[in-house]
């Protein structure tokens, strides 16, 4: 809203000409898009092997290799630096001169970020080889050895998830605030915040930097749709179908080692943390933490829910090709893509008036910039399930007179609980996650826990912000075991 | 065939969830709360929430609080305030400089409050009108590695920040935010325009590293980084508590002084809370908390009288910058567009 206001009064065209014909301002948009771009390129060489060993083989412990890869994906990337600074710092625990002066600088930002993002390309990687028919890998087993199999079969064919996971990834490296601005490498989003936390309060000069960065969003729905397009849904939905893994032979050993060293080093500023927090740290932080994790828990649940609901309705609508669906998707893919202090103004001004206190100064307003930013997810994902089931059930339902709340209610609910489950999972995670949103427009005595650890961290106690971050990582844990036993649990009923 | 809710349906769950989550977290157009402030403020959160604390308990009140990071220091919440001028939430704004609250004096946005616990401080720490108060001082300082300058090599002013000597080895704080806009605007004032940009630009040709915040630069000192580094005196006092090597100068002492900067605390105006926000200015103004401030903040206390703890100068030992904070405010807008220039954002 602010930015169609500062649009229509002219603020922005008024101060593009100055702000965008800058070099320093392009030189900086380059800059960034060359840090994601290096940051995708590293996430696709950590996460294509890793994907197609762990989504394929028979590699030893590979759902649990899977797990540990995955996890730090759904912490906030800034924790992840952290606790990088603590292994690599000048004064860290494997730290030296060399290590602290390549962490702060690009190399430190690109390597943190492929590292906590790859996963993501992991993940859909080994699900778009999961999708692949398995007579085409038959016939090909029959005259190759299994890599071959997999260098020229399943990966070229599994190449649209791939894709996929390619723009997720850039899109959240592009926004991202956190680990540049503490690793002090300057970024076109902190451009943005500057102008909007600096001591000159300009929302039309950040709203005229923002326009690049939506052309680039548009850009990037436009690869989606064109050179991703459907394909992409047919990663996302969670399978039914066992598959047996490949066997890797004499290779089965050196490749579960690599892999899981790949997954175990993911875990290392976890560790790092654990190690600066202490026993101390777990029991004073307990004396910091104040309502924070409830607020966290609270608005990322009910955010969940609200992003699942969405997804149910317009995830549905695109996969059956419903017209303003795709507007819709673009729309959401867009909100995911633009600077988080844009998006936090924008509640600031939409929703601090006198009728809707009652929204502005409760969590309330935590879920809705929850679900303006991480809408997509929900779209995507249970487009991605809806797609995979045939229409043939809810048109029978339709024709015998059932709503389209009955029909979602009776069928397509009970069919797809586990992407419904899934779905939620995903967003609970990602909001939980959440800083760069929430941090502008919390109420007060409601911070969500990543912001109070964020604040903290200005000369609060070390072990105690270490601390908080774990045990930020530990909750994150514990929904994600919770929700994978009940996806198990859901698997083995069907 | 047209999709129609079937009207038996139940409304949508998600709307239930909302007001209870409304209602659960008791919104001040629901009930009223007459014993709540809300405070903005950008005085560390590790320091200012037990105060807040302490005032919860002497004032009677309850206090909600909003707090800044370290990488926005100071202006994220004041133009929060800012952004919410058509329907404040704030109550009272404590600032962890003198300057900031003077944007909002400019715009109107503060309501004169003179504070019977005000009588006791200096007449130059307080508004004549009543606008704003200022109490619990930190200096600007330079920290200095002890194992990478000996004693002899100690720089003693913040132009030793541009000596080739130290190339590539100082550091300041992002002009941008916090405390270091306001000493870049200090710098403007007392030296004019032309001779700051030529110091700033000579810190750029001597590589000096810009840090996010002021404890990023404590950061880099501590682990020998760099070899020393501009920040506040409770930034310095951490890394000193925490057995950091490091010795802490407080610069110019036999030219133009440190800046001094006072915590200022104004009301805001059509906050929804006033009678609240008042209890809280005035608990915040005793010699309690200044005494607080002090011993776990390292703040000077500038009331006479309040004890200073071993580890803290008191403000009469150093020599203060002369500085008028109203001007100073004018330059820190003025010069916005030129630090961002220089800051490369």
């Amino acid at each position: 809203m602010v930015l169609v206001a500062e649009l229509l009064s002219g603020g922005a065209f008024r101060e593009m000409r100055v702000t965008l014909g800058e070099a320093r301002t392009w030189s900086l948009l380059m800059r960034s898009m060359g840090l994601s771009v290096a940051v995708t390129l590293g996430a696709l060489v950590i996460g294509i092997p890793t994907g197609a060993v762990l989504g394929r083989t028979d590699v030893i412990g590979r759902r649990a290799a899977l797990l540990v890869h995955a996890f730090p994906v759904f912490l906030p990337p800034f924790l992840l630096a952290f606790g990088w600074f603590h292994l690599f710092g000048r004064q860290g625990l494997v730290g030296s001169a060399w290590t602290s002066s390549l962490l702060f600088g690009p190399f430190g930002v690109i390597a943190t970020l492929a590292l906590a993002f790859a996963p993501i390309v992991t993940t859909l990687t080994a699900l778009g080889i999961s999708e692949i028919d398995p007579s085409l890998e038959e016939a090909a087993r029959t005259v190759t050895r299994p890599h071959r199999t997999v260098m020229r079969i399943l990966l070229p064919l599994a190449w649209p998830s791939i894709a996929l996971g390619a723009l997720v990834v850039f899109a959240l490296t592009l926004s991202e605030i956190g680990v540049p601005m503490f690793l002090r490498v300057r970024t076109y989003p902190a451009a943005v915040f500057t102008r909007l936390g600096g001591i000159e309060y300009a929302p039309g000069e950040a709203v005229a930097l923002v326009l690049p960065l939506l052309a680039v969003g548009l850009l990037l729905v436009f690869v989606d749709r064109r050179l991703i397009g459907r394909r992409s849904f047919a990663a996302l939905g969670l399978r039914s179908r066992q598959i047996a893994p490949l066997p890797l032979g004499r290779a089965r050993m050196p490749l579960s080692a690599a892999v899981w060293l790949v997954s175990l080093v993911s875990l290392l500023p976890l560790c790092a943390l654990a190690l600066e927090a202490g026993a101390s740290g777990m029991s004073d932080a307990l004396e910091w933490i104040g309502p924070s994790m409830g607020t966290s828990l609270a608005a990322s649940a009910v955010a969940a829910v609200v992003i699942t609901a969405m997804g149910l309705v317009i995830g549905h609508a695109l996969a059956r090709r419903r017209r303003a669906a795709s507007t819709l998707d673009a729309l959401a893919l867009l909100a995911f893509i633009t600077p988080s202090s844009v998006l936090g103004v924008g509640m600031v001004a939409a929703w601090n008036r006198p009728g809707t206190q009652f929204v502005y100064t409760t969590l309330i307003i935590l879920v809705l910039g929850l679900v303006a930013r991480y809408g997509i997810l929900g779209v995507r994902a249970l487009g991605a399930v809806f797609h995979r089931s045939s229409p043939h059930y809810e048109e029978a339902a339709a024709a015998f007179g059932a709503g389209f709340f009955r029909r979602m209610g009776r069928i397509l609910l009970p069919m797809h609980a586990r992407g419904v489950l899934a779905a939620w999972l995903i967003a609970f995670v990602f909001c939980m996650r959440d800083l760069d949103t929430v941090v502008v427009f919390y109420p007060p005595g409601l911070e969500p826990l990543p912001v109070r650890i964020f604040t903290l961290e200005a000369n609060g106690p070390q072990h105690v912000v270490a601390a908080l971050s774990l045990y930020h990582a530990l909750l994150t844990a514990v929904v994600l075991t919770v929700g994978g036993l009940l996806l198990g649990l859901r698997r083995r009923r069907s | 065939m047209r999709d129609r809710p079937d009207r038996h349906e139940c409304p949508p769950a998600i709307v239930l969830v909302f007001l209870v989550l409304a209602f659960a977290t008791g919104c001040d157009s629901c009930k009223s709360k007459r014993n709540q402030a809300v405070v903005y403020t950008s005085v560390d959160q590790v320091f200012s929430e037990p105060i807040f604390h302490h005032c919860e308990g002497a004032a009677g009140i309850s206090v909600r609080s909003l707090f800044d990071t370290e990488e926005t220091k100071s202006t994220g919440v004041l133009n929060r305030l800012i952004a919410e001028a058509e329907h404040p939430q704030a109550d009272v704004f404590w600032s962890g400089d003198p300057v900031r609250p003077f944007l909002l004096v400019d715009r109107g946005l503060v309501e004169p409050y003179r504070s019977p616990n005000a009588a006791t401080l200096p007449r130059e720490l307080r508004a004549q009108d009543g606008t704003w108060t200022g109490f619990a001082a930190r200096a600007r300082v330079l920290l200095v590695n002890n194992n990478l300058i000996s004693e002899a090599d100690t720089p003693r002013s913040i132009r030793d920040l541009a000596d080739p000597r130290w190339r590539g080895r100082t550091a300041i704080a992002n002009p941008l935010f916090g405390t270091t806009t306001m000493h870049v605007a200090a710098l403007f004032s007392a030296w004019g325009d032309e001779e700051a940009k030529a110091f700033l630009n000579r810190l750029k040709e001597n590589n000096i590293r810009i840090a996010s915040s002021n404890g990023e630069v404590k950061r880099l000192v501590v682990s020998g980084e760099i070899a020393f580094g501009l920040t506040d005196t409770d930034d310095a006092h951490k890394a000193l508590d925490d057995g950091a090597p490091v010795r802490v100068v407080y610069p110019d002492q036999s030219g133009m002084g440190s800046l001094v900067i006072p915590t200022v605390v104004v009301l805001i105006k059509g906050g929804a809370h006033p009678e609240a926000g008042r209890r809280l200015i005035d608990c915040l103004l005793t010699a309690e908390v200044e005494s607080r401030m002090a011993k776990d903040a390292a703040h000077m206390p500038l009331r006479p009288g309040v004890s200073v703890p071993e580890n803290v100068r008191a403000v009469g030992s150093i020599k203060a910058m002369e500085v008028d904070y109203g001007s100073i405010a004018q330059t820190m807008e003025r010069i916005q567009p030129w630090l961002r220039e220089w800051v490369g954002l």
